[in-house]
This record gives C-alpha cells, sequence and structure tokens, in this order.
C-alpha cells in the first residue's frame, strides 16, 4: 500500500526534493517520505519526545517545549501542505491535528507529523502513514467519480437513444463504463478498512486511526463517492446496454438482406428450372 | 384491569404521576401519545423544579452552564431501536457524542492496551483481553441491549461481581476494572450482580453502545418535555399518603405551602426513587405489604456526589478529544471535561462525579472541603487548574439510584411495574431502579406503564359499547 523511499531508491527523484528537518527539533527527529497510491508523495516529521516514562496526560509535567514542538509541527506542516497545494489544486485542506494521550498527529493531505515517545512513535507513524494511504485512495477515487459524473449529463442521451451518430462515441462510452467499473472496485475495495469497527480493548494505534477516520469523515466520504461512482455506473451500463443493441441490431439487418438475397435467388433458381423442366417436357 | 375502568364510560379519566423527574414526564408525555380520549393528568413533585436527575444550572460568576445530575446518555442505536435517541432527535434537540475512557492507575495514565503494557508488562495486557474475552461471551451485544427485559432475565450470569472479578481478572487488571467502572456502578462490586457489573464494563465498547449529552445541557430534555406534555404540574407539593377509597378510586394526600390536600384518582403511577417511596405512607394493609416487599426487592441504594468547577480559562490541551476521564481518587471517579462540549467557550468547567461508598462518606463535608479534596486529585496534567477556579458547585445524590436494579433475581417486567397487582391494579411504579439506573432505563419503564394504562382504557371503552 504505502512504500518508503528508502524501499524505491528513484521515486524521490520523480517526485521533488527531500524536504530538510526543521531546525531546533530534538535529536533523532527525521523526515521520512512515503509514496501514496497514485504515487503521490507523503512527507512525515517524526519527532521523538524526550522523556518515554513521563505521564502521557501530563503536557504541563513534560518538557516545557512539548507544547512549542507541537506548533512548529503545526506549522510545518501547514506551510507543506499549503504550498503543494499553491502549486496543484490551490485549495489546501486544514491539517488535522489530535492530541492524543501526550502523543500528538498532524495530517494534512501532503505532509503529516507525529509527536511522541520513542517506544511509541513508530506504531504512531506507521498508522498515520496507512491512514494516509487509505485516504490518498479514497481522494483518489473521489477524483476520479468527480470526472465521471462530469461527463454523465452529457453521455446520458445515449442511455436512451443509439444512433450512428453516437455510434462514433462508442470506445469513449466504453472507456468511461470500465472507469465506473474501476472506481467502483477500488471503493469496494476500500470499504472493509473505512467501515472498520473500533476495536475494544483499544490500542494506541486503534485509537489513533479512529480519530483519524473520525475526524476526516472518511466513512461518510466512502459513501458518498459510493453513491455518485454507482451513479455514473448505472448511466454508463445503460449506455453499454444501448450500445450493444444497437451493435445487435446493426447485424441483424444485414443477416435479413443476406436471407432475402438467398432467398430470392433461390426462387429465382427454381423458376429458371421449372421453366427448363416445362420446356423439356 | 384498572380503577380506571370506572371512568371509561365517559367522565375524564384522572391519573396521578407522583414525582416530576424523568420518569414522570416519560409517563405522562407516552399517556398523551397513546390514550385513545384525553386522560387528566396530575404530576405532583416535592422540589420546586421538574426533571430531578436531569439538572444543567448556570454558574452565578457567568453564564455557564454545567451538568449537575446525568451527565451523559446512552446511545444504543449500534445495536437495536433507541427510543430516548429517537425522542430527543424528535425535540430536535442536537447530540454530541463524548468519548474517553482513559484511567488512572497507580498514578499511570492507562488509556489503552499499549499503556496497560508498558505500566503492568505483557502479563496484564493478555490478563485485560482474557477478562474482555470472557465478558463479550457472558453478555453479547443483543443481550446487553435487551437487559432488564424478560428476555434476558435467565440469560444474565448469576451471582456476585466481586466473585466473578476474583475469579476472572488479576489483582492488577481488578484494580484497573474497578476505577473504570465504579462511578458508574456507584456500589462496591460486592454489593451488585455479575450482570450489572459486567454491563458496567461493556458498555465501554461502541459495539455495546456510545455515549452522548445534548449540546445545551440534558435538562432540555425536560424542558421540552414539559412544554409538550397535557398535564397539570403541582411544584413543592410532595405526596404524603395514598389511600383507596370506598368506590375503588385513589385518594393521595398532599403537603404544600396551602397546608394538607386530598384528591381522588382513577390510577396512580409512582415515579420515585426508592429512597422516596419508603417515605410513604399506604393507608391499606395490602397493600403496605405489597409495596414493602417491592421496597425490600429493590433497595439496593447508590450514591453519587458531583464537584464543579468553574474556571476563568478553557481547559487546554491536556485535555485532549476526550469528554471524561476516570482517576483512582474516592475508589474510582469520574473526571468530566465538559468546557470540551462548548468549543467556542471562554471559561472551563471541570467536573468530578464521586460514587458508591466514598460519595455518601463525603456527602456530609462542607462544600470547601469537596472542593479541596477534589482538587488534590487531580493529575499532573492539571496543576494550572488550582489557580482558575472562578466558582464551585457541590450536588449530592444520595440513594438517587440503585446500585443493583432490578434487585438480585429480577422480576417479571409485569410484576415490576405493578406490586400490588392482585389487589390494586390500579397502581404503578415507573422508575430506573427497575430496569438498568439510566434514563433510557426509566423511558422503558414509562413505556410499560403508559402503555399498560393506555390499553386497559381502550378496553374498558370497549366493554362500556
Amino acid at each position: 500500500m504505502i512504500a518508503r523511499d528508502h524501499d524505491q531508491p528513484h521515486a524521490a527523484d520523480a517526485l521533488g526534493p527531500h524536504p530538510e528537518v526543521p531546525g531546533g527539533l530534538p535529536a533523532g527527529s527525521m523526515v521520512r517520505r512515503l509514496t501514496l497510491p497514485p504515487g503521490r508523495p507523503f512527507d512525515l516529521l517524526v519527532i521523538p519526545t524526550a522523556d518515554p516514562t513521563a505521564d502521557p496526560t501530563a503536557d504541563k509535567a513534560q518538557p516545557t517545549n512539548q507544547a512549542a514542538l507541537a506548533e512548529q509541527a503545526q506549522r510545518w506542516v501547514r506551510a507543506a501542505a499549503e504550498s503543494v497545494a499553491a502549486s496543484s489544486t490551490g485549495i489546501a485542506a486544514a491539517p488535522v491535528a489530535i492530541p492524543l494521550y501526550g502523543c500528538y498527529v498532524i495530517w494534512a493531505p501532503s505532509h503529516g507529523a507525529v509527536l511522541g515517545s520513542p517506544t511509541r512513535i513508530e506504531q504512531l507513524a506507521g498508522t498515520l502513514g496507512e491512514f494516509a494511504a487509505r485516504e490518498a485512495e479514497l481522494r483518489d477515487l473521489e477524483g476520479r467519480g468527480d470526472k465521471l459524473l462530469a461527463t454523465v449529463e452529457s453521455d446520458a442521451p445515449a442511455a436512451f437513444e443509439f444512433d450512428d451518430r453516437t455510434q462514433a462515441i462508442r470506445s469513449r462510452l466504453a472507456a468511461r463504463f470500465l472507469e465506473a467499473v474501476a472506481v467502483r472496485r477500488g471503493l469496494a475495495s476500500l470499504g472493509p478498512a473505512v467501515h472498520v469497527p473500533p476495536i475494544h480493548p483499544p490500542t494506541l494505534a486503534s485509537q489513533l486511526a479512529e480519530r483519524l477516520r473520525d475526524r476526516t469523515r472518511l466513512a461518510e466520504r466512502h459513501e458518498l463517492a459510493s453513491d455518485r461512482a454507482d451513479f455514473s455506473f448505472q448511466v454508463y451500463e445503460a449506455c453499454g446496454q444501448r450500445a450493444a443493441e444497437f451493435g445487435i441490431a446493426r447485424r441483424q439487418l444485414g443477416l435479413e438482406w443476406a436471407i432475402v438475397v438467398i432467398l430470392v435467388a433461390q426462387l429465382t433458381l427454381m423458376l429458371v428450372e421449372m421453366l427448363r423442366f416445362g420446356s423439356s417436357t | 384491569m384498572t380503577n380506571s375502568n370506572r371512568n371509561a364510560g365517559g367522565c375524564l379519566v384522572r391519573i396521578a404521576i407522583v414525582g416530576g423527574g424523568p420518569g414522570g414526564l416519560f409517563t405522562a408525555w407516552h399517556l398523551n401519545e397513546l390514550c385513545d380520549r384525553p386522560v387528566d393528568l396530575t404530576i405532583f413533585e416535592a422540589a420546586d423544579r421538574l426533571g430531578g436527575k436531569l439538572h444543567t444550572p448556570t454558574f452565578s460568576a457567568a453564564p455557564v452552564r454545567y451538568e449537575a445530575g446525568a451527565a451523559e446518555f446512552y446511545d444504543y442505536s449500534p445495536v437495536g431501536d433507541d427510543p430516548l435517541l429517537e425522542l430527543i432527535r424528535s425535540f430536535g434537540l442536537p447530540t454530541v457524542g463524548l468519548g474517553g475512557g482513559q484511567v488512572q492507575v497507580a498514578g499511570r495514565p492507562i488509556a489503552n492496551l499499549d499503556d496497560l503494557q508498558e505500566a503492568f508488562g505483557p502479563g496484564a495486557r493478555r490478563d485485560l483481553i482474557d477478562f474482555d474475552t470472557w465478558a463479550h461471551g457472558a453478555i453479547t451485544p443483543r443481550e446487553f441491549f435487551e437487559s432488564g427485559s424478560d428476555y434476558t432475565a435467565s440469560a444474565t450470569p448469576a451471582g456476585r461481581f466481586d466473585g466473578a472479578l476474583a475469579g476472572q481478572a488479576s489483582p492488577t487488571i481488578r484494580t484497573y476494572l474497578e476505577a473504570m467502572i465504579h462511578s458508574d456502578l456507584a456500589t462496591p462490586p460486592a454489593a451488585t450482580s455479575v450482570a450489572y457489573g459486567l454491563q458496567n464494563y461493556l458498555m465501554n465498547d461502541p459495539a455495546y453502545m456510545r455515549l452522548y449529552c445534548i449540546a445545551g445541557g440534558n435538562e432540555q430534555l425536560i424542558t421540552a418535555l414539559a412544554t409538550r406534555i397535557s398535564a397539570t404540574v403541582r411544584l413543592a407539593t410532595p405526596v404524603e399518603r395514598v389511600a383507596t377509597t370506598p368506590d375503588g378510586r385513589w385518594r393521595l394526600t398532599t403537603r404544600s405551602v396551602e397546608g394538607c390536600c386530598d384528591q381522588d384518582f382513577d390510577a396512580v403511577v409512582l415515579s420515585l426513587p426508592v429512597e422516596a417511596l419508603k417515605r410513604l405512607t399506604f393507608a391499606d394493609p395490602d397493600l403496605t405489604a405489597a409495596m414493602r416487599q417491592h421496597i425490600t426487592h429493590h433497595d439496593h441504594p447508590a450514591h453519587y456526589l458531583r464537584i464543579t468547577l468553574l474556571l476563568d480559562q478553557p481547559l487546554g490541551r491536556a485535555a485532549g478529544d476526550d469528554g471524561y476521564l476516570m482517576l483512582e481518587a474516592f475508589g474510582g471517579c469520574c473526571l468530566y471535561l465538559e468546557s470540551g462540549r462548548e468549543p467556542d467557550a471562554s471559561q472551563g468547567v471541570l467536573g468530578w462525579l464521586l460514587g458508591g461508598e466514598a460519595a455518601a462518606a463525603l456527602a456530609d463535608r462542607t462544600d470547601d472541603e469537596l472542593v479541596a479534596s477534589a482538587l488534590d486529585t487531580l493529575p499532573a496534567a492539571f496543576a494550572a487548574v488550582r489557580g482558575q477556579v472562578l466558582e464551585a458547585r457541590v450536588h449530592r445524590w444520595t440513594a438517587a439510584v440503585s446500585g443493583l436494579p432490578g434487585g438480585w433475581q429480577p422480576l417479571s417486567v409485569d410484576h415490576r411495574h405493578r406490586p400490588a397487582g392482585a389487589t390494586h391494579p390500579g397502581l404503578f411504579v415507573v422508575g430506573d431502579y427497575l430496569y438498568d439506573s439510566t434514563i433510557n432505563g426509566v423511558l422503558d419503564s414509562a413505556e410499560h406503564v403508559a402503555g399498560w394504562l393506555a390499553a386497559d382504557l381502550i378496553d374498558a371503552s370497549r366493554e362500556t359499547r
């Protein structure tokens, strides 16, 4: 699902320069670049906090820079997410910040950060990476579904009537039908990960995953995307039905003419034979 | 067949509801909904307000609300129909989910299995999973949902909860579980059943139920009910005596500032906690005996004490997303982070819910002493709270709920609601102590009694015709 760059050394070059670790962070802080579907980069800032045995709720008891570190991480994610958004869609989704029992997790579609004790940090990073991959997959499917939906209205007449003019866009309709199938398949395979029931007793990872799903309304988005994909699928399925019927009707017409020609030929031959037989007697 | 038949011929049937808490108001609401003709309802409430344990007052130092009684409702919709949630939604009241569950054990905050393992080792993690597996096997979500009904009366595990804890949980896990559920249980494990103890553990699993509250205060439910029901409400009018008249009707003796007064009714619904039932006088010896039996069966008092602080600023990030956490202090108490319920609040609200023997023992202390004791229990994350207190309020709910709802041996649902059915069929009781000590339970109870009364009225109308 997700791949780290050190697993795919060439991916980093294609995905742009590897970001630097912001200054002033504790030793051991790093930025990991993950590759999310469909090939998008996701930069994850990992900040291990100093005291693994400190009271995880005790922000005030922990080193006072814990709050400052969280602020810094949030600023880094926000700035990075805004710069990515400016270079692509122009719309930046507000980062989601989740304080979680002494840990701190920030997520935006292209960047994320985790703060936590060294014993927990890998668990948090893994969960955030897994969530980011799911979210990216859903985001991609949402985008593909939206594109399909934009063409549905202009293509819908072909679901009612198919003629020689529409025959020209047959392959395009077929491609869109296949795209609708692919989007539906993608959403169906994503379903179990999106609608996973809460685990009890919970683990830190399950709590983080649950909060991330909840805060990003993943289940609602999945449901909406599924409804939209179903709608597009139904329209293009009907188009496919009409196209197939049109093709069959055309083939039938040719066959009918062939039968007529054969019958005429047969009658002609019979007539010729009868005339020959009549003249010989 | 109730005494209400007597008036089935055409006169308005008069029904008295004793108690203006959620149970009394739910009963009135359902009677209004279910009866095929208008009934004359009178609600007698001893206090000067309706709502009982649903109470959302405002601090005097700032116009900030807080929950002084029941802090949350239970959402059973993951398993089945939830009439309370449906009722709240039908009134257009917005609800807010309530999350949490961190438990402080030996000074360590335990929010998940990883915390447990880090604090007490992998054995503790395994032990909790084993206990959890056993608990899920003992009561399924469906059985949990049906708890209190005749359906599960024979299926629930028997015995005392302390015995089950000793048998199924290691000492560490037992300490963790007791801190986790004590404020809900409000009674020591030895004083309650396995079924009720397990229900209070399993309610932490979202597959069984979820918690929510009404945005803007839980008492809005009471306001919504009070404005919609058709009934005469008599506040500050305690009922002292219940008697029957020679013509088979019911005579209630009430006391108010205007003095004593007798009023006759066709049926009576007693919607009172067990402690208040004890104070009622019943004129008829048979009824007295039946009510004594009813009270003895259900007399398992549990106590609550709520300490709430108004802070000059909202709770910070220390509170996280959680709406509450469990502290080990006071034998296990719940710390509500109430300002989390109103994100735009400029002040903070922090509330302790003490339950059980600790609540009973501390109830006599002064408010200042209680506030000081509560502040001493705060985890380090809330150290700054001490200097932020603007106002403190204490509410004592002594013997307000049952620590063993339904009793050791649950009675049939009909028997529970009509303690003297054979001799006095027109007297009904409604209460959360008959089901599960929750607002959801008292709604079920009220619906049962109102349905019964309404059916009797319909039957009586047919007979008259």
